[in-house]
């Protein structure tokens, strides 16, 4: 294991019964990197990430985790690492403080340290003040900070999220990530599950998961280019409702893709052809609106969906059921 | 080990928490006892009292009234009215007039006079077993005892006290008035404590199965021994808080007494309480979902408890099958503490063997559940 690397997998895989939930995933996450890990529900994230935290034992394949291996000591990584679940598991009868001095006790700290690391996630993650408050009584984004609060009060080198933002507002959310996005600056290497695409853009490197498969991992900037490439247009406006104006569009050189978007329609163009926005607009019988636009990770995500399925014969992308 | 007592503490002291932010644990734990005790004590209860009785006397003589006199004093019988004829005993028993007909036959008091045994019926309204059973022996007892008075009045230098049978003695031997609140405060002392621990800890470790705490608490460095550990001793001091409330309310309600050794009850209360939360834990670690295991407990813990534990029916008068099964249903030997304590006055000596099968039982459920909580997922 190299030094900046965090977390090394190594053709990890977990079978229930017949049913391969996690087929032989290997990547490495450096140290203070953010690594986001996207897929649909059941794509096999969260199988994923509970072997990661030791929870689960691989079928076959190893991690190496913070130093020690999650097949032979998954004791040894549950000491090393935060983990923030699902269902932000936090007690909702037990007050803020009771519930970070219960999940600091479990990590072994007590008394004034203990007091102190409680005080100082407290106000990191910005609920200063809150200590006293009955958990059940704060809203989502503040209990799912009190649950990242627990999950990084003994300071481990990793953290793992799955899928934190689950059930929160947008401004929660977005609140959330700068969180997350300070621990990494501070050097805690974030390993975090979401289907939210646009959250993906927070990460430094992205690892796509379809069906217990990994197929794609990259920098978001690189998986755009790598899956969806060349110029992409908007339309909108009476040519673009034409019936015939899918057709159309696909006729002009260059044009590989054409979908709706909205009340319009999105037209990828290769990108050595070198398409116009006003060939586009020539091409329709009636008057549009016609505007660059930039491939989003959704884009990436239905590209890899799309090609795993073709490679596959069959698009079968459900999973173990999280 | 230091690591071990800070996780252990954190548990128990969360768990503690819980306990008392909760309503619900908080009544289960502490008024249902209480409400199950009082229930059992006062409603329950095989002493016969103030049965109604009809007389049909065809004799009109001093002697039969002071027959009756007798069947009426000591209030198990309780006079309601008279009969012309026995034949409608029926009718009185089918209207809930009466519950027993005394008929005491023409010649009564000449067969008395004559230093023969006289003969006089009883009927019962049998609807109710175990009370008429009850009734039978007392009414034998008091006939015997009445007419051996009437003999000795009429018949110079014969013990009154002669005719009195054995069965009437033995019944009364620990339990002086007869009382079946005393026998039966202990039985529910144990079968309400089964129940509730049981229960309770199935509820607690089931309840963070259902909400995905418990996978949160696994990817931390508590090991299952500290969850066991950490779970079991806030409801074994909340059981401690029962026992002594149960037995309080025990010996003030119903005048229990204690004439035993109170160091012997306390260590089998802890041993039974701990072999009940064992149960309920390895019934939560199985079902894992608080539905499955409130009727798991209930069923396991209740059921025994209350038929195969001596609580209800003697266990010597059980058929061999269900004596053999007795022997694994641990409430017989808290019961057996509990009572040899209680109302016989007993020690070390007697209860020894109770207390070992009380730490059999204990040993083996908390290590069954120990080794069955797997702290892996799937």
């Amino acid at each position: 294991m190299t030094p900046d690397h965090a977390i090394e997998v190594d053709a990890l895989s977990r079978r229930f019964g017949a049913f391969t939930a996690v087929d032989a995933v290997s990547f490495d996450v450096g140290r203070g990197e953010i690594f986001g890990y996207l897929g649909a529900n059941g794509a096999g994230k969260s199988t994923t990430i509970r072997m990661l935290c030791g929870l689960l034992a691989p079928t076959s394949g190893d991690a190496v985790v913070a130093g020690a291996r999650v097949s032979t000591s998954p004791e040894a990584v549950k000491r090393n690492i935060g983990y923030m679940s699902q269902r932000f598991s936090l007690y909702p009868e037990l007050k803020v403080r009771e519930n970070l001095e219960f999940f600091g006790g479990a990590y072994g700290l007590f008394g004034r340290h203990l007091n102190t690391r409680i005080a100082e996630t407290l106000d990191r993650v910005g609920l200063h003040g809150h200590a006293e408050d009955r958990t059940s009584s704060l809203p989502g984004g503040m209990r799912q900070r009190v649950a990242l609060a627990g999950a990084i009060l003994h300071e481990p080198g990793i953290v793992f999220l799955d899928e934190p933002t689950a059930g929160v507002d947008p401004v929660a959310r977005r609140r959330f990530w700068s969180l997350i996005r300070e621990l990494a600056s501070a050097g805690t290497t974030i390993f975090v599950t979401t289907h939210y695409m646009d959250e993906a853009e927070y990460c430094a490197r992205v690892g796509l998961m379809v069906a217990g498969r990994l197929p794609a991992l990259d920098t978001p900037e690189g998986l755009k280019a790598t899956y969806v490439p060349g110029d992409l247009f908007v339309l909108r406006g009476p040519g673009a409702h034409a019936d015939d104006a899918r057709a159309r569009l696909l006729a002009v050189p260059g044009v590989v893709d054409v979908a709706t978007m909205g009340a319009g329609l999105r037209a990828r163009c290769a990108a050595d052809a070198h398409v116009r926005g006003d060939a586009l607009a020539a091409a329709l019988p009636a008057e549009v609106e016609v505007e660059p636009d930039t491939a989003s990770l959704e884009d990436v995500f239905l590209a890899v969906v799309d090609a795993e399925a073709q490679a596959r014969g069959a698009a079968r992308a459900f999973g173990e059921g999280d | 080990m230091r690591r071990f007592l800070i996780r252990v503490r954190a548990m128990a002291y969360k768990e503690a928490l819980h306990i008392r932010r909760d309503p619900l644990t908080l009544y289960i734990g502490l008024v249902l006892p209480l409400i199950m005790l009082l229930l059992f004590g006062f409603g329950v209860s095989f002493d016969i009292d103030h049965i109604p009785l009809a007389v049909v006397d065809d004799d009109r003589s001093p002697e039969s009234r002071a027959l009756v006199d007798a069947f009426t004093a000591a209030h198990e019988f309780e006079r309601k009215g008279s009969l012309d004829d026995a034949d409608a005993a029926g009718d009185v028993f089918a209207s809930g007039r009466a519950a027993a007909v005394l008929e005491i036959p023409e010649g009564y008091a000449r067969a008395l006079a004559r230093g023969e045994t006289a003969e006089v019926g009883l009927l019962l309204d049998a609807a109710d077993a175990s009370s008429t059973t009850a009734a039978l022996v007392r009414a034998d007892a008091m006939s015997r005892l009445a007419t051996a008075r009437v003999v000795a009045s009429a018949v110079p230098g014969m013990s009154a006290s002669g005719g009195l049978p054995v069965s009437a003695a033995t019944w009364t031997r620990f339990n002086p008035a007869g009382r079946s609140a005393l026998f039966l405060v202990p039985g529910v002392t144990a079968y309400v404590l089964a129940l509730v621990a049981v229960l309770l800890t199935a509820l607690a470790v089931a309840r963070e199965w259902e909400r995905g705490s418990m996978e949160q608490l696994f990817a931390t460095p508590v090991g299952r021994l500290d969850i066991v550990v950490g779970k079991l001793l806030p409801y074994l001091a909340m059981g401690a808080v029962q026992v002594l409330l149960v037995l309080t309310a025990g010996a003030w309600v119903f005048g229990l007494p204690l004439r035993g050794n109170l160091l012997v009850l306390a260590i089998a209360a802890i041993l039974f309480m701990l072999g009940m939360l064992g149960q309920g834990l390895l019934i939560s670690v199985v079902t894992r979902n608080q539905m499955v295991a409130t009727q798991a407990s209930t069923l396991s813990s209740m059921l025994p408890s209350m038929l195969l534990s001596g609580f209800m029916f003697p266990i010597a008068n059980m058929p061999w099958p269900l004596r053999a099964l007795s022997h694994i249903v641990p409430a017989r030997y808290f019961i057996a503490v509990l009572r040899g304590v209680l109302l016989k006055g007993n020690g070390w000596t007697e209860l020894w063997p109770d207390l070992v099968a009380l730490l059999a039982f204990a040993a083996f459920m908390v290590a069954v559940s120990t080794a069955r909580f797997q702290r892996k997922l799937a």
